[in-house]
């Protein structure tokens, strides 16, 4: 077999086009125009904002309709009393750990596995992941979304990054685990070892917006600020100390497509079967081990010694070693737990932020894991140094402003 | 019988894969979707055909993780059949891996696919004389809405390797 030099190459496929390809006039066509406004900076920042904010407000309005308007008084009013009329022996084990605390007025305190568990995973979770990717589905097959990567360039450049990490970070606010994966289109380890880890620590996923929204409503916002600000600050510092190079990357900017209601359905059930599959199992789990870890005293101890570090690092109750265990598991389960701890608000900001920050949730490790086990332990390095100092942080801003 | 779906980033290769196989493989409309590949089955003719959706490459010489699968991918099925998807609207590109991949021995078939983005821009391309040239099956395709699909599959059956040395010659004539 012959094989060609890379000029023979481009000179045969020069030869072949000539005889069989011609180019006639072009048009210019509103595709084209609605293109150029989307990616000139001028036109383009004010229509990445106005896309963001849109697809924000019909995240919160499409999931606080179903959630509060719904299943909250679903699971509260009817669910939750009768479990606790039908479910034998208040004071057992048994009861505890499926139905939770017997004196509990909704199912965010009484945290038991038929409860918490199930209220977390449907009542709260599956609007906000639904209402996530049916925006993102139509964001990604219109053809938005490399656009955006060409807006936001120079600024992902900064932190070592190409425009075009602004893909996996989107996805990561759906979930962490397709977003670890996505990392795989960036060209260099360093590039990718930066996207995984602060991905990981920083970009909350779409189960844990959801519940924040529930928990905390007047204070996400804040939250958010703060996780995508130590995006950005440990992006920066990354880049920084990591050797290696962030080439710039071509890449082909689709034409706009029209988004067909077939595929859009197809993947809309796709991801939110596959959420069920893979989160369902890991909330119920969740709420079993913490609870048996409540029942043995377990939590208890860890509080009891961790508490210098809670109470005196972070400003946080000890009790919150709980949701931290939890938080392994699912981040979600652990936002929703914290909601049942007695704290003020800006303690509950900086536990809402441990757990945001703290050890990515299990089945995003194993992910990372299979991309490289060298990384993994990098990227456990990178966590440990930004929980003490990001999530100390909080705490001297609070001691500062008075309120802690 | 085997066949790689192959071709750059964002040419519906996954598209194709789906109408083939009937499964349910992530599509969207940036580069980067596929990350990894994924076997499918179809029946053509009463044979199993099996079909996998191998990641965007721009070459054989790969730039990332996800262009590594894919060549990796080829190197390790010698017995398939390669259905190279092309963007028709950047044909020359599209024919750049095409080469690559005939000049490694690789029975190809041809799927010019986006038909209709080409023919918004008003490009036109000579399909049969293409097809003389390369002296392999050239289909044009439009996933999306399933046009010469069919097509596709009957004729990527009955091709074979060819020189390049020969290409050479054929596109003087």
């Amino acid at each position: 077999m012959t094989k060609l030099g890379v000029d023979e190459r481009w000179d045969l496929i020069d030869k072949i086009s000539k005889k069989t390809v011609t180019f006639g006039e072009y048009k210019h066509t509103l595709k084209d125009a609605i293109g150029e406004l989307t990616v000139k900076p001028l036109t383009g920042i004010p229509i990445a904002i106005a896309v963001l904010y849109g697809f924000w407000s019909f995240f919160s309005s499409f999931a606080g309709f179903f959630t509060d308007g719904f299943f909250v008084k679903l699971f509260d009013e009817h669910w939750l009393l009768w479990l606790q009329e039908i479910f034998p022996g208040k004071e057992s084990w048994l009861y505890y750990i499926f139905v939770g605390d017997p004196s509990a007025t909704n199912c965010f305190e009484a945290f038991g596995v038929l409860t918490s568990g199930f209220f977390v995973a449907i009542g709260v979770v599956l609007p906000a992941i639904v209402a996530f990717y049916l925006i993102l589905t139509l964001l990604e097959d219109s053809g938005y979304l490399p656009r955006l990567a060409v807006l936001i360039d120079t600024i992902l450049h900064r932190i070592g990054l190409h425009g075009y990490a602004i893909v996996p970070t989107i996805l990561s606010l759906g979930c962490n685990v397709p977003a670890v994966a996505a990392t795989r289109i960036l060209e260099t380890r360093k590039e990718r070892f930066i996207m995984m880890t602060i991905l990981a620590i920083f970009i909350p996923c779409g189960a844990q917006l959801g519940i924040m929204k529930e928990v905390i409503p007047d204070t996400m916002g804040f939250v958010i600020f703060y996780l995508f600000m130590g995006y950005l600050i440990f992006g920066f510092i990354l880049n920084k100390i990591i050797p290696g190079k962030t080439p710039e990357m071509l890449i082909d900017v689709p034409p706009y497509q029209m988004p067909t209601a077939q595929n859009v359905g197809r993947k809309l059930w796709m991801r939110t079967s596959s959420f069920f599959k893979v989160a369902l199992p890991f909330v119920l789990l969740g709420c079993v081990i913490v609870n048996v870890l409540y029942l043995t005293g377990f939590i208890a101890w860890m509080g009891d010694i961790l508490s210098p570090l809670f109470i005196g690092w972070f400003g946080v109750p000890s009790e919150t070693a709980g949701p931290l265990i939890a938080a392994f598991l699912r981040k979600d389960l652990a936002v929703a737990q914290l909601s049942a701890i007695e704290m003020t608000k800006y303690q509950m900001i900086s536990a809402v932020v441990l757990v945001s920050i703290y050890f990515p949730c299990v089945a995003t490790f194993a992910m990372m894991l299979r991309e490289g086990w060298k990384e993994l332990l990098g990227s456990i390095a990178v966590l440990a140094v930004v929980v003490t100092l990001y999530g100390g942080l909080l705490h001297l801003i609070w001691i500062l402003l008075g309120v802690a | 019988m085997k066949i790689l779906l192959m071709g750059h980033p964002n040419v519906g290769k996954s598209v194709l894969f789906n109408r083939l196989t009937g499964a349910n493989v992530i599509e969207s409309n940036y580069p980067g979707t596929t990350i990894d590949y994924t076997k499918g089955y179809m029946r053509v003719g009463g044979e199993e055909v099996e079909v996998i959706d191998v990641p965007g490459t721009f070459s054989l010489d790969p730039k990332d993780k996800a262009e590594e699968v894919a060549v990796k991918m080829l190197h390790e099925s010698r017995d398939a059949t390669v259905i190279c998807v092309i963007d028709a609207s950047k044909i020359e590109r599209g024919l750049y891996l095409v080469l690559e991949i005939i000049e490694e021995g690789y029975p190809v078939a041809i799927a010019l696919n986006m038909w209709d983005v080409a023919e918004d821009k008003n490009i036109k391309i000579d399909v049969v004389n293409l097809e003389r040239i390369l002296g392999v099956p050239v289909v044009s395709t439009t996933a999306i809405s399933g046009e010469g699909i069919k097509e596709l599959v009957s004729r990527s059956r009955g091709t074979a390797q060819v020189e390049v040395d020969d290409i050479f010659e054929r596109v003087e004539d």
